[in-house]
């Protein structure tokens, strides 16, 4: 997947100041990272993920400026600390040996540091050695150095190697890195604050996996798997979220493996014993173009407000909506429908006015201009009309909602479009909205709803009159019999700090959005009249009330 | 077999797990058969029992997902002397082939009056909240953000130390699964999502084996009964077996740091059991500080690299109507309170002035008390008409939320940690070839500087020009308007 770092690709470099920059990796380019500096991106490409380098004042003698810092030096000081701990373990438990330090005697103010900003500043000018003479001399020329506890040493060492040293790493940018990008060093709002571990729950709550379509074929009268709607307000970081569960996001996915044998074929033919098979040559077939939005299985539908999505994320992964890549796997597994064009395609401009067929010879003497003009028509008329198609017969496998729309809508409109036993899970930053949906399925209106609905079928005469519904659904602005069991969660991950004798939890942390995640199952309810049983309820006196009978319980499942 | 869990298809077949979805957090796990696999002797064949009545498989086959199932009459009492009598004639014959023979002749089931539940495929979800507990379970909040976290997408291969009651095993191999393997190779070679889960404890090895079996996973998860601290992560044999070839570990063991020293890039006896062409990434759960701390120190010195320690808090949240009014006697759930200061006030008045007339009508005699306390209850009536037609039950209210009212406070301590693949100075000089180090020009349009300084450059000139503009409009006589607000905002 991310087994080297590939030309043209985007990639996140965090720096020492904990920022991250997302930057694509041109062959021939600079990279500028301010006032870290700067070095060739052919130097990083080719090479592993998760590696620091150090840029280095002089050059070696082919112009190649990085260092790799290793582990153990990435390590160094913990690992010296840990040592120190062991040995001297006893001493401090006893609270015999050397007084502690505390910092009774600090003085809080600027005058202990000698250094003047001339002088600092001359030094970064002038001082090699990728920062760390900085921060050595800093170091050495702080007054009060000695009377600092060993934390308030490691907070200042810290500090001052954020600012000063010329580090950085390079990351795989997948959607982790990039949710985290995106909270905290771009506007949170636009990814309407998705964190980590929301993004995780969302995946699993809504069941989002490979539907295994290679191997789909030999298995006998299975309906198209892995089918899922997706309303996407996050700029198509959800959208990304889930072609990455469906393994459609990243476009050398499978060339890695290829990659490798061509590099080293007597290392990898030993190593790969155990997909032995999978090695052998294979004939290229023949390049066909793809048509956009045409694969059957493992898709992602999205429903969008506007006439465009906004799936502007996406171009991180190499996929630009306006620009597709053909060899995108999204190119064909993404598909896309307007809110009009799902509900009521008839006044849609695309769908209404069907570009006419132009004959073949009408068509050859065409202008050029106009030939691609009419294909693209053509293809577009079609593309939406098999999309529309086949997301109105509905059959889809989950539905996952990260929007703005009031969610109640959504489910009237999307819900009945979701097969049996298929997971809904809607991400929304705050719970008002989500308090609002679960009560829209709440036992007792469930159970007004049923009670209302049989009152009306009981004023049919005969088998031949059609019930009017209609005033049940004024009542009742959804179908509470059509989910299960609707469940609101809310999840928070918490960092801590790991360190010889200094373990806490992290002492501060971003704020906003709480997120919260409804999910529930589409279930069918049976036409026939069915009581529940199994109420273990005591029997109150329901005539001595004034309860309405709406309020009883039919159903007890939830 | 597809596994339900992967490819459920659109109805349920027989010999595939269901789930029977009694109530919130009720679930019964079942696997569907056409015969009476436990010997039951129920005459409608296999069924299952629960507290809203008895569900004969043969209901359930051939529906599709999700289906409310109605229950049926199944006669519960006579069937004990049945099943010995059968048993005691089936006993040479107990094959499941005489079995399907007797399917047919099941007796159809009846629809009982009253119960029902819905049938469901099984997700790793609902599996996790229903499955038999062997020990503690890895729920949910935390298995997804640590499949997210260690990044375990369609075609890698998952270790797992601590099979466990399997959620995890679930969970992983739905996030890695991109085929079952045994078909014909895709066009592109790509590799197959694994998981190789290893457990220490015999007899749940065995459990979780079978249970892959039942759920058609098998070729997906390979259940290797093993003491890992000692014996490592090899498959098959611990000293020559295969590699993995693992780019996900998770280790749920009470002393992750042991079995660290087999998870490197080179080790000094047999294979390493890490994927050499990727990053790999590892998570570790443990509920004590102390199991983490360690954790962590050993992966320092093993040159693990982005270490960090999470612990995932999570609740579910109860949403409930809040009713109080003093009109709300009689509604279930309500508190009859007065709901404002007004309200209370009213009740005052009114009680005291009731009571006042109550006890003029009872020195008046008895009928005008009677007489009093029904214009009384004709005033609450009219009253009540007033209001219009009555609020429904399931729209009275507040709607409020709270937490559930049990919480996990602690699960564990998840230790995350990266390592990156190996690259050695061959490695490098290749690479330093193909990609020619000295070559670096700046992109077009791109400057030296940052975009702020850029940005304070062009603000400057911007400036510049306006005061320029400005003396030459001076010049001109009449100070042009439209510049002020720029100049302001400097």
């Amino acid at each position: 997947m991310h087994s080297y770092i590939r030309p043209n690709q985007f990639v996140a470099i965090q720096l020492p100041s904990d920022q991250t920059r997302l930057i694509q990796l041109v062959p021939n380019s600079l990279v500028q990272l301010g006032k870290y500096g700067s070095f060739a991106a052919n130097q990083i490409i080719g090479r592993p993920f998760y590696y620091t380098f150090e840029i280095q004042d002089t050059a070696d003698s082919d112009g190649y400026k990085l260092r790799v810092v290793s582990a153990t030096e990435l390590h160094a000081e913990t690992l010296i600390e840990e040592a120190e701990a062991d040995g001297e373990g006893d001493d401090q438990e006893t609270g015999a040996g050397v007084p502690m330090r505390t910092n009774r005697q600090i003085v809080d103010d600027a005058s202990t540091q000698t250094l003047t900003l001339q002088e600092i500043e001359e030094l970064k000018k002038e001082a090699g050695g990728a920062g760390k003479e900085i921060v050595a001399k800093l170091l050495e020329s702080h007054t009060a150095l000695d009377q600092k506890t060993a934390f308030s040493l490691a907070k200042y060492t810290l500090r001052k190697r954020k600012k000063y040293i010329k580090r950085f790493t390079v990351l795989p940018l997948d959607v982790s890195t990039l949710a985290n990008y995106m909270l905290a060093q771009r506007d949170a709002g636009r990814t309407m604050e998705l964190r980590d571990e929301h993004i995780g729950l969302l995946g699993c709550l809504g069941n989002v996996h490979h539907s295994g379509e290679s191997t789909v074929d030999a298995l006998p009268a299975v309906k198209q798997n892995g089918r899922y709607l997706v309303v996407d307000e996050t700029g198509g970081l959800v959208v990304a979220a889930m072609a990455e569960r469906m393994g459609i996001l990243y476009p050398h996915d499978e060339e890695d493996q290829e990659d490798e044998e061509v590099d080293d074929q007597s290392a990898t033919t030993n190593v790969n014993k155990g997909d032995g098979e999978a090695q052998n040559t294979y004939p290229i077939p023949p390049r066909r173009r793809p048509r956009p939005m045409s694969a059957d299985g493992n898709t992602i539908t999205v429903v969008h407000a506007y006439s465009q999505p906004n799936l502007s994320l996406l171009k991180y992964f190499g996929y630009d909506t306006n620009q597709p890549d053909e060899k995108h796997p999204l190119h064909t597994h993404l598909k896309s429908i307007t809110w009009l064009q799902l509900l009521d395609p008839t006044s849609d401009p695309i769908l209404a006015n069907q570009p006419s067929v132009m004959p073949a010879e009408e068509l050859a003497a065409a202008k050029a201009s106009k030939r691609t003009a009419y294909y693209f028509k053509r293809n577009r008329y079609e593309r939406v009309k098999q999309v529309t198609k086949e997301t109105r017969e509905g059959g889809f496998d989950g539905l996952v909602v990260a929007t703005l729309l009031e969610p109640p809508s959504i489910m009237k409109n999307l819900v009945p479009l979701l097969s049996g036993s298929a997971p809904i899970s809607i991400y929304s930053p705050t719970i008002e909205s989500l308090v609002v949906l679960v009560d829209l399925y709440s036992t007792a209106r469930r159970t007004a709803f049923i009670n209302r609905k049989r009152e009306l079928e009981a004023q049919k005469n005969s088998d031949e009159d059609t019930i009017d519904m209609s005033s049940l659904f004024d009542e009742f602005e959804l179908d509470p019999t059509q989910i299960l069991p609707p469940t609101l969660h809310r999840t928070r991950v918490r960092a801590w700090q790991v360190l010889p004798g200094r373990t806490h939890p992290l002492m501060t942390g971003r704020g906003g959005a709480e997120g919260y995640l409804f999910h529930a199952i589409r279930v069918i309810p049976t036409a026939q009249n069915i009581q529940a049983a199994g109420t273990f309820r005591k029997k109150r006196k329901l005539e001595a009330t004034s309860t309405p009978a709406s309020d009883r319980d039919v159903e007890m499942t939830s | 077999m597809p596994s339900p869990f992967l490819t459920p298809g659109v109805n349920a077949g027989a010999d595939t797990l269901a789930l029977l979805h009694l109530r919130r957090d009720q679930i019964m796990p079942t696997i569907l058969r056409t015969y009476d696999d436990q010997n039951e002797g129920y005459s409608e064949g296999k069924v299952s029992n629960t507290r809203f009545g008895s569900f004969p498989h043969s209901t359930m086959i051939g529906q599709p997902w999700g289906s409310q199932i109605a229950a049926s009459k199944v006669d519960t009492g006579s069937r004990g002397r049945k099943a010995t009598k059968r048993k005691a004639d089936d006993l040479d014959e107990s094959t499941p082939g005489a079995d399907e023979e007797t399917a047919a002749s099941f007796k159809q089931p009846v629809t009982a009056s009253s119960g029902f539940l819905h049938m469901t495929y099984p997700t790793p979800e609902s599996w996790t909240l229903s499955l038999p507990h062997r020990t503690q379970v890895v729920y949910t909040p935390d298995y997804s953000y640590i499949l997210h976290r260690l990044r375990a997408r369609p075609g890698c291969t998952v270790i797992e130390a601590g099979a466990g009651s399997g959620s995890f095993t679930h969970a992983s191999v739905r996030a890695v699964f991109n085929g079952y393997p045994g078909g014909e190779p895709a066009t592109k070679k790509q590799r197959l999502g694994k998981v190789c889960s290893f457990e220490f404890h015999e007899q749940r090895a065995l459990r979780v084996r079978e249970e892959i079996t039942d759920h058609g996973l098998d070729g997906l998860v390979e259940v290797t009964h093993r003491d890992v601290y000692e014996d490592g992560f090899l498959l098959g044999d611990p000293k020559t077996g295969r590699s993995p070839q693992a780019s996900a570990i998770f280790l749920d063991l009470p002393a992750p740091w042991l079995a660290l020293k087999h998870l490197v890039r080179n080790p000094e006896s047999g294979e390493s059991p890490l994927d050499p062409n990727s990053t790999v990434y590892l998570c570790t759960f443990s509920p004590c500080l102390e199991q983490a701390e360690r954790t962590i120190r050993t992966m320092r010195k093993l040159s693990w690299l982005n270490i960090s320690m999470v612990e995932v808090q999570h609740n579910r949240i109860d949403v409930k109507r809040e009713r109080v009014g003093l009109d709300a006697e009689g509604v279930r759930g309500a508190t009859v309170f007065p709901r404002t200061v007004d309200e209370a006030v009213n009740k005052l008045r009114t009680d005291e002035q009731r009571a006042k007339r109550f006890r003029l009508a009872h020195m008046d005699g008895e009928e005008q008390f009677a007489a009093a306390k029904d214009d009384e209850k004709e005033k609450a009536a009219a009253a009540a008409a007033a209001q219009g037609p009555p609020v429904p039950v399931y729209n009275m209210g507040r709607l409020t939320h709270r937490s559930e009212p049990e919480l996990r406070t602690h699960t564990s301590y998840l230790v995350f940690a990266i390592l990156p693949r190996d690259w050695t100075e061959e490695d490098e000089q290749r690479c330093r070839q193909k990609w020619l180090s000295d070559i670096a020009e700046l992109p077009e349009g791109q400057s030296g500087k940052s975009n702020k300084q850029m940005k304070r450059e062009f603000k400057a000139l911007r400036i510049k020009e306006e005061q320029e503009k400005k003396a030459q409009a001076k010049q001109d006589a009449g100070v042009e308007p439209a510049a002020n607000p720029e100049t302001k905002e400097l």
